[in-house]
């Protein structure tokens, strides 16, 4: 009774001081998940807590079942509208990319720590996926807004990667525990039946969570309870039956979070809530099972690792992978250096222990190490970098006190509550639309009706019936305006158009290039000719010497659009891409042909003048 | 800028009731240093509202346009007495104005001159000076030293 009294106060203390040192993460900008990493540590068999902890079965299934409710929640938080953004890219850079990856850090691994070649491809398995988790957690603190595309790129990928990266890792483990004998059509159809039936499950394993959750009438204290059994359900049904249990849980997520859910808020904090809880006690059970003495010895060659995979694998893939698709050179670099290493990686490294693999330990110490040092080195440096490479959206209102509230039983309607901010628009005499009447005010603590109340005033709660679609426009009115910032002017240019205006005219004014074909087309038109439909707030198109950005947009149309009057040369300054898109080589190959064919028609006209003159100049002498 | 505007070129305090009339006053000022017709400027002008405005923020209008028989850009500035409401990005009123008219066939030199004195008007201690002072002199003084600075 006594042990297992201790036990629970160990496990409580452990989540509390890791809840407790997440403020300080909060101060100094460090990953949280390090710090999660650390107290499992510091708690550890040469820590101060002193805990022995090797039990890795265990590990392994409280891992599991921690991995599934992350990726379950994952799924649930990621709109579609996030994959109609980037599903092409980021999809590609989730298969193509993790097996790059893998083969880059294998070739590495095979050197650096003079494994066998199968080895040596595992230990790239284990480290090639990636973790948003941390990429988001630090870019939320930092109140930073990256460009939707880019955004999207990065959750979706860090979401369906784990399940291509647990599929190599596996596959290879068994490949090493056979003896290296397996035929590759085999494995290929092992792949397919584990993405089919992953998908598969996924998706009815979201449709019946749908029905389950609207149908059913339940204790509403259930509702939570019964979407996460259900999801754990999905995973283990999905992964008995050898498909991908981690992408059905996924995908179930996705299906999930994207429909109209009963309860769908309550629902979503107690996920948050509960996704915590699976990161703290992963990361911190993870932190207890390494043994930092023997890492010493393997400091050089995973430092080395790391190195390869930061600064070489990561790179090549993402370049590789995003260079068909519509990426500045600083976006591609951004999203090759957040490729952050998480939890994933460290619990792969369990499996070759689980199937007592020689060397099961060293592939342990060596994911172990690359991920801590991936979170210090990429981690620390997400926010500066997205500073430095312009690809922070400055937001376009100031802060807003709203609150969303639920109703029962009503789909369509919600009611917000809002605390007027001191310079919002309708304090400062913007009128209200009819829309955005408010049905109650308190102001001081009373209610007001609304007919006596004249003009709202900042600090006055009021309460109204919206769509949810309106909710963005009724911040707009009730929030902060914001001042503008130099970073604006960087981003949205000088100078501000309205879309409907037409090329020809802009092209006229300022003296722009402009081909025909584009000279009736509006600004609008123009950007979702370039767009592919898919325009979005940043955008940017070069017209001569100047730039267009898309600026404001309201329900996918482009309302506003800036001119950037010097747009930043990108040769300028050390801020060159590494590599240059294959896009941009295909355009200087494409320029130089032009400029050599107009080099031959110029010599060809001046000698059909010099031809035709001699003529004159005979025919001139014969007449004489 | 010297290329831009002259002392005459200067209205240190414009009483300006709104935007309409700020640009009118403007327009009036251009007429009378370049001999073109008040109105066509005012036009030009509006014209170019039209498409957008030209408050950029912070109190500060770049209003502009193109003219036919112009020689080279013109330039000319105005501090507002009161600030008018300007349709500004970000919704301040405007109390700082600087016009610019540029020929026909300016192409490159247009866009040239607005991006000098959009970039020297991001400078906020400059404004701030600028502000500060209400003789014309002591604005030219600012406007060109400013450039001055700025090309070092």
């Amino acid at each position: 009774m006594e042990l297992i009294n201790l036990i629970i106060l160990v496990a409580a203390i452990l989540l509390l001081v890791s809840i407790f040192t997440s403020l300080i993460s909060f101060r100094i900008g460090a990953p949280l998940l390090l710090i999660f990493l650390g107290v499992g540590l510091a708690a550890g068999e040469e820590g101060i807590g002193g805990i022995a902890f090797d039990n890795t079965p265990a590990a392994f299934l409280i891992g599991s079942v921690a991995l599934a409710i992350i990726l379950f929640d994952s799924g649930f938080d990621t709109r579609f509208s996030s994959y109609r953004a980037a599903a092409w890219p980021a999809l590609t850079v989730a298969t193509l990319g993790v097996v790059i990856t893998t083969s880059l850090v294998g070739v590495a691994a095979r050197y650096a720590l003079g494994l066998s070649w199968l080895e040596a491809l595992l230990v790239g398995a284990i480290v090639s996926s990636t973790d948003a988790a941390a990429v988001f957690f630090l870019l939320r603190v930092g109140g930073i807004t990256l460009r939707d595309r880019v955004r999207s790129t990065l959750e979706i990928e860090s979401g369906t990667n784990d399940p291509m990266s647990i599929f190599l890792t596996i596959s290879l483990v068994e490949l090493i525990a056979s003896g290296g004998t397996g035929s590759p059509w085999h494995l290929a159809l092992l792949f397919i039946w584990q993405i089919g039936g992953g998908l598969l499950f996924g998706v009815a394993g979201g449709g019946i969570l749908i029905l389950t959750i609207n149908r059913i009438r339940l204790e509403p204290g259930l509702y939570p309870v019964v979407s996460i059994s259900l999801a754990l359900f999905i995973f283990a049904l999905a992964a008995t039956l050898g498909g991908s249990g981690f992408l059905a849980v996924y995908v179930a997520g996705l299906i999930a979070g994207n429909a109209k859910l009963r309860g769908g808020q309550s629902l979503r904090r107690f996920h948050t809530g509960i996704t915590w809880l699976s990161q703290i006690v992963m990361f911190v059970m993870l932190g207890l099972l390494a043994t930092p003495s023997r890492f010493l010895d393997l400091f050089v060659p995973a430092a080395l690792l790391a190195l390869v995979l930061i600064l070489v694998a990561r790179p090549l893939a993402i370049w590789l992978c995003l260079a068909p698709f519509r990426f500045t050179a600083n976006e591609t670099t951004f999203i090759a250096w957040v490729g952050l290493r998480g939890a994933v990686s460290i619990l792969l490294a369990i499996v070759p222990t689980l199937f007592d693999l020689p060397n099961g330990q060293l592939y342990f110490n060596i994911a172990f190490l690359i991920v801590l040092m991936s979170l210090l080195v990429q981690g620390w440096t997400i926010r500066p970098l997205a500073h430095w490479l312009k690809l922070i959206v400055p937001p376009r209102i100031g802060p807003v006190d709203r609150v969303e509230l639920e109703l029962p039983g009503q789909a369509d309607y919600e009611l917000v509550a809002y605390t007027i901010r001191e310079h919002s628009p309708v304090v400062s005499g913007h009128r209200l639309p009819r829309w955005a009447r408010p049905s109650l005010i308190i102001r001081d603590g009373h209610v007001q009706t609304v007919h006596s109340v004249r003009q709202l005033q900042a600090g006055d709660l009021v309460y109204l019936f919206t769509a949810p679609s309106r909710v963005a426009l009724l911040d707009r009115l009730f929030g902060e305006t914001r001042e503008l910032v130099e970073d604006d002017r960087q981003f949205f240019g000088d100078l501000t158009l309205k879309a409907d205006i037409t090329v020809g005219a802009l092209a006229e004014l300022y003296g722009l290039p402009l081909s025909v074909r584009n000279a009736r087309l509006t600004l609008a038109d123009l950007f979702r000719q370039e767009f592919r439909d898919a325009v979005e707030v940043g955008d940017r198109l070069r017209m001569g010497a100047v730039e267009l950005i898309a600026r404001d947009m309201e329900d996918g149309e482009l309302l506003t659009v800036g001119l950037a009057l010097e747009p930043a040369t990108p040769a300028a300054g050390f801020r060159i891409p590494v590599i240059p898109r294959p896009s941009d080589l295909i355009q200087a190959i494409k320029a130089s042909r032009s400029r050599f064919q107009f080099r031959l028609w110029q010599r060809r006209q001046r000698r059909a003048d010099r031809i035709a003159r001699r003529q004159l100049e005979a025919d001139a002498k014969k007449r004489e | 800028m010297i290329d831009l505007i002259t002392p005459q070129s200067i209205i240190a305090n414009l009483r300006a009731g709104s935007k309409k009339q700020a640009l009118q006053e403007l327009a009036r000022k251009a007429a009378e240093l370049t001999g073109q017709h008040e109105r066509a400027i005012f036009d030009v002008l509006l014209e170019r509202e039209r498409l957008g405005t030209t408050g950029v923020g912070h109190g500060i209008a770049i209003p502009h346009g193109k003219l036919s028989n112009l020689d080279h850009v013109h330039g000319v500035f105005a501090r507002l007495e009161r600030p008018v409401d300007f349709d500004a990005i970000d919704d301040q009123p405007v109390d700082l104005m600087f016009l610019l008219l540029a020929p026909e066939a300016a192409g490159a030199d247009h866009l040239k001159a607005l991006a000098r004195v959009s970039r020297l008007l991001r400078d906020g201690t400059m404004c701030d000076k600028l502000r500060g002072s209400d003789s014309a002199e002591a604005i030219y003084a600012l406007l060109t030293q400013g450039e001055a600075s700025h090309a070092a």
